[in-house]
């Protein structure tokens, strides 16, 4: 039955957000006595610690205690990502540094206040000496062979290397008649969430915790903070609020969260942690500095003959947990194939570390970069062979009905709509009209005027499989839902989820009212609650649709089944023959003879007259843990207008076309919701955002007055449409949707600039376009043909 | 050590009192003294916006603004904005829009948002999209919060006349 | 990011407000709406021992127009400076100048005089003081004195205003005769943070010939500053192409932008030329503010 997936049904979860009364972490009441933590950070990116001096800051009144990297050592394990992949290499570190400091933000010392206020008073005393140290700043340079080391344990400051090729490869390569090389250069940029991260731990009675904090993976969370600070997982409990975004940028389990928790048991006391900007911008995890060096070798039709990549990212300074520090490196070579049939294709994908903040998964990962790389291609050939941009495409994508189809690294692409995705953005913001009326210089009233493409397979929902083909054999990959019937009919269902501005309370409930046969609004979703809800993997890389939905259907099957079967037995008819309607049951072909939830329900909870089958346990409730395939691969295609300022180098978007696939649609406007939000982050990232760092390491922009975020006025309206290809590879039909908006906003953007500007001659392999680098580029052709 | 001061601000028509160091920041006072939540905290350097409230009627940065200097002000917090069970056009506005998703902006922006509608209540989109530019939202990529102020003005539009 | 301690004093009057000064002088700052000031005390950046508010000072809150001059006091808020009737009738400019200063909630609490105190390098105001030759009246234990905007601006966050002084009000010239003028700037972003900016203000006689001329630009150096070359190679002609290039051209040589993670100086120099040829193309065409 499909009466509610499917459809626009607003949000259960904005009131309480309209009126205010929703409750971040900053927000959950702080019980009496709560102690308050800062951390002493790093101004050096790599030095060694002498002496930290902590006499000054402990005598101010107020302050409980100041603690050094020795002291939390007592407290809680170094931390160690693991990632079990060929030509990884392992490193731990402290959660607060004891001998070296790493990078520009590392924590030092932490104190422990009565107020956040003095906190910060304190931090201000603590004397630290340090010796300052070389650093290894660039991700080029890193690997020379007199950089200086980041740590003993990873020799040349490699930290992964993979690699790949196709039989026959360089054959393969060597026949085709047309090769281009392009060297691609990412940005360094972060989720930025508007909430920044915080946490609060609370004693409970028997040696218990209660630990809120700000995360999209509680459970994962909870094995890893019990871990390292020694408490039994059965006495922890992890309780996720209202989280104000999250981005992947809170799905890591961050130093400060294991100091929180520890020092909680330590004291004995509630222990509260809230960060700052300037924190959240140093010392959360950034992501996107890669480089891509790609050769592509073609046909005279633009068909692609072989594909040779070189990827590098930079890991920082650790590798991060849970995900380490290989997600980038091997995302970006293995997705960069995209929606194309390339079958020969070899790659060397190398991590290495610097002196820098640590990176990690950012909503679309290597994904922006990767398709960056291959996109930026793809407009190349065109060029190359004055064949259009889109046609080019076209040719090379896999046609609907060759799919299923296996990539050259083995991912299975189930179902899609490559083409017709592409078709329909064209059409959408009028390509060809556009392409009719643009000029060879593509100058126009004034302005370099252009559009660009980017297509592109998203990878979602990646089950166990997947994960464990990139080396992370600890995370888990399946996700739990827990479909229970009260007595009184109405459904509370429990996912392994945790939603940070997503809407599930409205769209699971969506998809168990569907799985049920009953009413939407009788359905309630509880997620976010280790005490509550059975484990699972959380809510990062586009994944909760596809494993929560697929887990909750699955449940709730198990649950109608069982009221089939009861239904069955009041009725006295063959369990086959039961059928469900609007909230009731009844003998197919027979609605008077039927018997309503309400009474299944109380005859499951015996509370009433009537008996249960034979062997029927009681209750009426079902669990069920559902792994999904590899990946299950949603796909889109984004095609942006630009125009590009002569003068003052500004990027004006003048339109933005979406035409996006991620199967079975469950709610359409949190759909769109989830695209336009993507698309304004990589507008940003394509055009202004980064973060810098200079020579010696320092961060150049840790304000939000520097590290620009884009406003209302830099996103234009976008155009949006769909195309349903339900997967058939996992339950539901759903592919995930969280991570494509950015992921197809960054490439289009850049290729869109670099059509504008292809009169010029000026090739796009940047990003961000900031308005200095455009306008430096313009003049210094301008001044070239001058002379 | 520095003297706590005793001052008293009208927040959302009641008045209310807090004995305060100068050095509280009226976003701290109002969440922390005075217990109204809704106002959040996004940057602390008058940036996002998301510490908006109405002070002396006309919007303002709760996150630059010292309690102890606002003495006697009359503020107006995201929670004061509705009328009772009701959601105002605007919050009604948001909601049908899909204008909020995470919805840790979503207070800035109202408070931004009444204010704005009611010295121009006739805004075309550019006239919006200024008027919000000074409130990050990194979810929703604001088209949806363009319409929801678009549909909000004609909402009070038709109930004022 | 919690601010250092403080003491608070707010004086009912301008006597409250010099005495404090004098008391506290170089360990106190003024608190006017905040807009600047707050944020580098909140990042630590800043840490006065004490904050004088001039908010209760009802004496400061006026906007006068004077026979030359319209005269804003240092209690007067952006947005109501950039909404006065007078100040939009006799200096579009300001007005101008002050639309492109944060948003509608820094405006509503930051002051005109606020913002020229604190001298930012990349402030609107201060540029627009600078155009419209504005009369800085500093007040002090001492007395009155009036200081140029020319000579007001010393660096970076730095101005004449002495330790025990305090910026009582600005005084703008105001228009007169056939006079135009227009406020200028671009950023990374489509509004907001400006890498580079311009206020212009021409004057004409009734032949067409430009009889005063006032460039001034924010991000051409460590402070807002008057381009000379440019108003010289402006005063005395018409306001043709030949004027135009010969401006832009030496706006480019006379400015020393910085660099930094917006912008490189090389691009400010740049666009710093291309502002001033846009606003002078929009004068010319009498589009003015
Ligand atoms: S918290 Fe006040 S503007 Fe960001
Ligand atoms: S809804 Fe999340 S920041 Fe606006």
């Amino acid at each position: 039955m499909n009466e509610f997936v499917g459809r626009a049904l607003l949000r259960r979860e904005d009131a309480h957000l309209l009126r205010g009364e929703a409750r971040f972490i900053d927000d959950v009441p702080e019980p009496d006595g709560t102690l308050h933590l800062g951390f002493v950070l790093s101004p050096h990116a790599h030095a060694r610690i002498l002496e930290v001096d902590t006499a000054a800051a402990a005598a101010l009144p107020g302050i409980q205690a100041v603690l050094t990297g020795a002291d939390i050592a007592a407290h809680v394990q170094p931390i160690v990502a693991e990632v079990e992949i060929e030509g990884y290499r392992r490193h731990g570190r402290d959660v607060v540094a004891r001998d070296l400091v790493r990078f520009v933000g590392e924590a030092v010392a932490v104190v422990v206040a009565e107020d956040p206020y003095v906190a910060q008073d304190a931090i201000e005393l603590v004397e630290v000496s340090y010796e300052p140290l070389a650093a290894s700043i660039d991700m080029e340079a890193t690997t020379a062979a007199d950089a200086p080391r980041v740590h003993e344990a990873v020799p040349g400051n490699l930290v992964f290397e993979g690699r790949f090729a196709t039989e026959g490869f360089d054959e393969a390569f060597a026949a085709a008649p047309h090769v281009l090389k392009e060297r691609f250069k990412s940005g360094r940029v972060g989720g930025v969430p508007l909430e920044p991260r915080g946490c609060l731990a609370v004693p409970e009675p028997g040696g218990a915790l209660t630990f809120y904090t700000s995360t999209q993976i509680p459970h994962m969370l909870r094995t890893a903070v019990a871990k390292y600070i020694g408490c039994p997982e059965s006495r922890l409990r992890v309780v996720v609020p209202e989280v104000g975004g999250g981005f992947g940028t809170k799905a890591q389990i961050y130093p400060e969260e294991f100091v929180t928790a520890a020092l909680a048991r330590h004291f004995r006391r509630p222990v509260k942690w809230i960060q700052d900007r300037r924190e959240e911008l140093i010392t959360d995890i950034h992501s996107r500095d890669h480089i891509y060096e790609v050769e592509v070798a073609f046909d005279g039709e633009g068909l692609v003959q072989a594909l040779r990549s070189r990827v590098r990212t930079n890991a920082g300074a650790y590798s991060t947990l849970p995900f380490g520090c290989t997600l980038e490196t091997t995302g970006g070579a293995r997705m960069i194939v995209g929606p194309y049939r390339i079958t020969n294709y070899a790659y060397v994908a190398q991590a290495v570390v610097t002196h820098t903040g640590p990176v990690g998964a950012y909503r679309g990962v290597a994904q922006p970069s990767c398709y960056m790389a291959i996109e930026g291609m793809m407009d190349r050939i065109a060029r190359h062979l004055d064949i259009d941009p889109a046609e080019v495409r076209l040719r090379n994508m896999v046609p609907t009905a060759e799919l299923p189809w296996t990539n050259v690294v083995g991912v299975r692409y189930d179902t899609g709509s490559y083409q017709e995705s592409l078709r329909a953005a064209m059409e959408a913001i009028d390509y060809e009209g556009f392409r009719a009326g643009q000029p060879a210089d593509r100058l126009v009233d004034g302005k370099y005027r252009g559009i660009g493409i980017c297509s592109f397979t998203e990878v979602s929902g990646t089950g166990a499989p997947g994960w464990r083909a990139r080396g992370l054999v600890r995370l888990p990959g399946f996700d739990t839902g827990l479909v229970r019937v009260e007595p009184s009919g109405e459904v509370t269902a429990f996912v392994s989820h945790a939603h940070a501005g997503q809407g599930h309370y409205t769209t699971f409930a969506q998809v168990v009212a569907d799985a049920l046969g009953v009413d939407f609004a009788d359905v309630t979703i509880i997620e976010g609650d280790t005490a509550a809800v059975p484990y699972g993997t959380g809510t990062f890389a586009s994944r909760s649709a596809v494993t929560g939905g697929g887990a909750l259907i699955r449940a709730a099957t198990k649950v109608r089944d069982k009221m089939r079967r009861i239904a069955a037995h009041i009725l006295e008819a063959a369990v086959e023959d039961v059928v469900f309607e609007a909230g009731r049951a009844h003998v197919a072909g027979v609605e008077g003879h039927g018997v309503d939830m309400r009474r299944i329900a109380e005859t499951a909870y015996a509370m009433n007259e009537l008996t249960l089958p034979e062997g029927e346990d009681f209750g009426l409730e079902e669990t069920d843990f559902y792994d999904p395939p590899l990946v299950t691969m949603a796909n889109a295609s984004h095609i942006a207008r630009v125009a590009v300022d002569a003068e003052d180098g500004r990027v004006e978007i003048e339109a933005y076309a979406v035409v996006h696939d991620c199967g079975r649609l469950i709610n359409p406007m949190i759909v769109d919701g989830q695209i336009h939000g993507g698309v304004a982050q990589g507008i940003g990232e394509a055009l202004m955002e980064e973060f810098v760092y200079d020579d010696e390491g320092q961060i150049q922009n840790a304000t939000l007055l520097d590290y620009l975020l884009p406003t209302a006025e830099d996103i234009p309206d976008i155009t949006l449409g769909h195309i349903e290809s339900p997967t058939i590879d996992a339950v539901g039909g759903f592919k995930g949707v969280g991570e494509g908006g950015v992921i197809g906003a960054v490439p289009a953007v850049l290729n869109a600039v670099g059509d504008a500007l292809s009169g010029l001659g000026i090739e796009i392999a940047t990003k961000p376009l900031r308005p200095s680098l455009l306008a430096g580029e313009i003049r210094k052709v301008r001044d070239g043909s001058a002379s | 050590m520095i003297e706590k001061l005793d001052i008293t601000l009208i927040v959302n028509g009641r008045e209310r009192h807090a004995r305060v160091e100068p050095r509280r920041l009226l976003a701290d006072v109002l969440r922390h003294e005075l217990g109204l939540k809704g106002t959040h905290i996004g940057c602390e350097h008058g940036v996002c916006g998301a510490c908006t409230v109405l002070l002396d009627g006309r919007s303002a940065r709760s996150c630059l603004h010292f309690a102890v200097a606002v003495d006697g002000a009359e503020i107006t917090t995201v929670e004061g904005l509705g009328g009772g069970d009701e959601l105002t056009p605007i919050q009604q506005a948001f909601h049908r829009n899909h204008a909020l998703q995470c919805g840790y902006c979503t207070p800035g922006m109202l408070v931004t948002v009444q204010e704005f509608l009611a010295r121009e209540p006739d805004p075309d989109d550019a006239a919006i999209r200024r008027a919000l530019s000074n409130n990050i939202c990194r979810c929703t990529g604001y088209a949806n919060i363009v319409a929801a102020v678009r549909e909000a003005a004609r909402a009070l539009r038709e109930a004022g006349t | 990011m919690k601010p250092a301690p403080f003491a608070f004093a707010q004086p009912d009057d301008l006597a409250g407000l010099l005495l404090a000064l004098g008391e506290h002088g170089e360990d106190a700052r003024i608190l006017a709406g905040g807009q600047s000031l707050v944020p580098l005390m909140n990042l630590r950046m800043v840490q006065p021992a004490m904050l004088i508010s001039l908010n209760r000072v009802d004496a400061l809150d006026f906007v006068d127009v004077e026979d030359d001059r319209i005269v804003i006091g240092a209690r007067v808020r952006q947005a109501q400076a950039e909404e006065d009737e007078a100040v939009r009738r006799h200096c579009p400019l300001l007005a101008d100048a002050l639309s492109f200063v944060g948003g509608q909630s820094n405006r509503n609490r930051g002051t005109v005089c606020g913002s020229l105190a604190h001298g930012d390098p990349l402030g609107e105001p201060p540029a627009a003081a600078l155009a419209l030759d504005a009369e800085m009246r500093i007040v002090g234990p001492h007395g009155r004195r009036t200081v140029p905007a020319s000579q007001f601006f010393l660096g970076a966050l730095e101005t004449v205003i002495a330790a025990d002084e305090m910026l009582e009000a600005v005084a703008v010239e105001r228009t007169r005769g056939d006079e135009r003028s227009c406020f200028l700037e671009v950023g990374n972003r489509a509004h907001g943070f400006a890498v580079a900016g311009l206020a212009l203000r021409l004057r004409f006689d009734a032949a067409g010939t430009v009889t005063l001329a006032r460039v001034a630009m924010i991000g051409a150096g460590d402070t807002a500053r008057r381009i000379a070359g440019a108003e010289t190679a402006l005063t005395g002609r018409a306001l043709d192409e030949a004027a135009i290039a010969e401006a832009v051209a030496h706006a480019r040589t006379e400015v020393d932008p910085p660099s930094d993670v917006h912008a490189d100086a090389g691009h400010r120099r740049h666009v710093l030329g291309v502002l001033l040829d846009r606003g002078l193309r929009r004068l010319a065409e009498g589009d003015d503010a």
